[in-house]
């Protein structure tokens, strides 16, 4: 009798050391909450960052200054690229969710979602893809890393790496803008890493209208689902009495 | 306007990095301090205004106007749309307009119950 209750102690002990041991999130879990590294202090891992010498076209290099200057075209409250979508900063969380044929990505600063097909189909061909900010994206799973493809750019996108007009000289930012054009193509691929509390999102960027040659970063968000997600509207109180808006090209 | 500049001292501090707006109007290396009472809170998008009266050295008060940073933002670092409220008096340091007009970006609020909170930003990793 006391060996049986021995045994049964035994057992129990067991079953929850594999309980404990077993990981709290699978490998493909990164439907969730995340928010961006960048800013964040006590972050496991740093983002890449953007280029800040990168081989421009002269369309590019043209292109680019123009979205520094005052007279840019770009809206200030034009979405962004996938690439800026996913710039990992710790400002506005992202949510990724799971639908049957897509995965969604919601970005608090962004009111349009990425939808990012899963179902197998391709990109449309190319004269009959309907350029948008976000693009097209398929992607499928290699192994336990998302790969995503997206391409059918409206070249009007807000630059990859932030803003337009009055940014070069704001201090805040000194680096070029890194403007895509509809030639846009961004690979990325996503994976959870340190135990899934963190998303890594090596994104490659390829322009051949704007950059002589692509570039990688990585960037990483941390899992956080208790944080609540807020409307975020653009072009709501802008406040040009006080100053409070540089959108040279809504003027 | 220098008569209630109760501070300005030069400082890089570094602005919400990649906030949603460029922040080119305001001098991103002054830090001004003005302290005075809360007329009216915007918790909106794209970004949280401040109307704060604060007395000019003449006997007279200056309406200052005071971008943080989104609501967001701000509700991730430990604001509350009700954290301050009209009639509050309240102390900041700010980013001064570039063209000398009574407004600025935030740097740092005290807010009535006694913490100093910023504009807004990355909330800490967990």
């Amino acid at each position: 009798m006391a060996l049986a209750g021995l045994a049964a102690v035994a057992v129990s002990v067991v079953a929850i050391s594999a309980e404990a041991a077993a990981p709290k999130y699978g490998p493909r879990d990164i439907f969730d909450t995340w928010i961006g590294v960048g800013g964040m202090e006590g972050a496991a891992f740093k983002n890449e960052p953007w280029p800040t010498h990168p081989e421009f076209t002269e369309w590019g290099k043209a292109a680019s200054d123009k979205a520094a200057s005052t007279d840019t075209q770009l809206h200030e409250c034009f979405p962004w690229t996938p690439a800026g979508f996913m710039g990992g900063n710790g400002l506005f969380p992202i949510q990724i969710m799971p639908a049957r044929n897509s995965i969604v990505m919601l970005y608090e600063a962004m009111v349009s979602p990425r939808r990012i097909y899963t179902d197998g189909r391709k990109h449309p061909p190319a004269d009959e893809i309907l350029p948008t900010f976000l693009g097209h994206s398929i992607a499928h799973w290699e192994g336990d890393t998302l790969v995503i493809d997206t391409v059918g750019h409206n070249g009007q996108a807000r630059p990859i790496n932030g803003y337009v007009s009055g940014a070069v000289n704001s201090g805040v930012e000194t680096n070029p803008r890194l403007v895509a054009s509809d030639q846009l193509h961004v690979v990325e691929r996503i994976r959870l890493v340190q135990n899934g509390t963190y998303l890594e999102d090596a994104i490659t960027v390829e322009d051949p209208k704007v950059y002589k040659k692509g570039f990688t970063v990585k960037k990483y968000f941390q899992r956080r689902p208790e944080l609540e997600f807020n409307e975020y509207v653009c072009d709501f109180n802008r406040r040009p009495d006080a100053e409070g808006q540089t959108d040279v090209a809504a003027q | 306007m220098k008569a209630y500049l109760i501070a300005a001292a030069v400082a890089l501090v570094a602005a919400p990095a990649a906030a949603h707006h460029s922040f080119a109007m305001f001098d991103l290396t002054k830090d001004v301090a003005v302290s005075g009472t809360i007329k009216e809170v915007q918790f909106t998008n794209p970004h949280v205004w401040f109307q704060v009266m604060a007395p000019d050295g003449t006997g007279k008060d200056v309406e200052w106007s005071i971008e943080a940073g989104a609501p967001g933002m701000l509700l991730r670092t430990g604001w509350k749309p009700n954290t301050v409220k009209a009639g509050d008096k309240v102390s900041l340091v700010m980013h001064p307009a570039k063209s000398g007009k009574p407004t600025g970006s935030l740097v740092t609020m005290k807010v009535p119950d006694g913490r100093t909170l910023g504009p807004g930003g990355a909330p800490k990793a967990e």
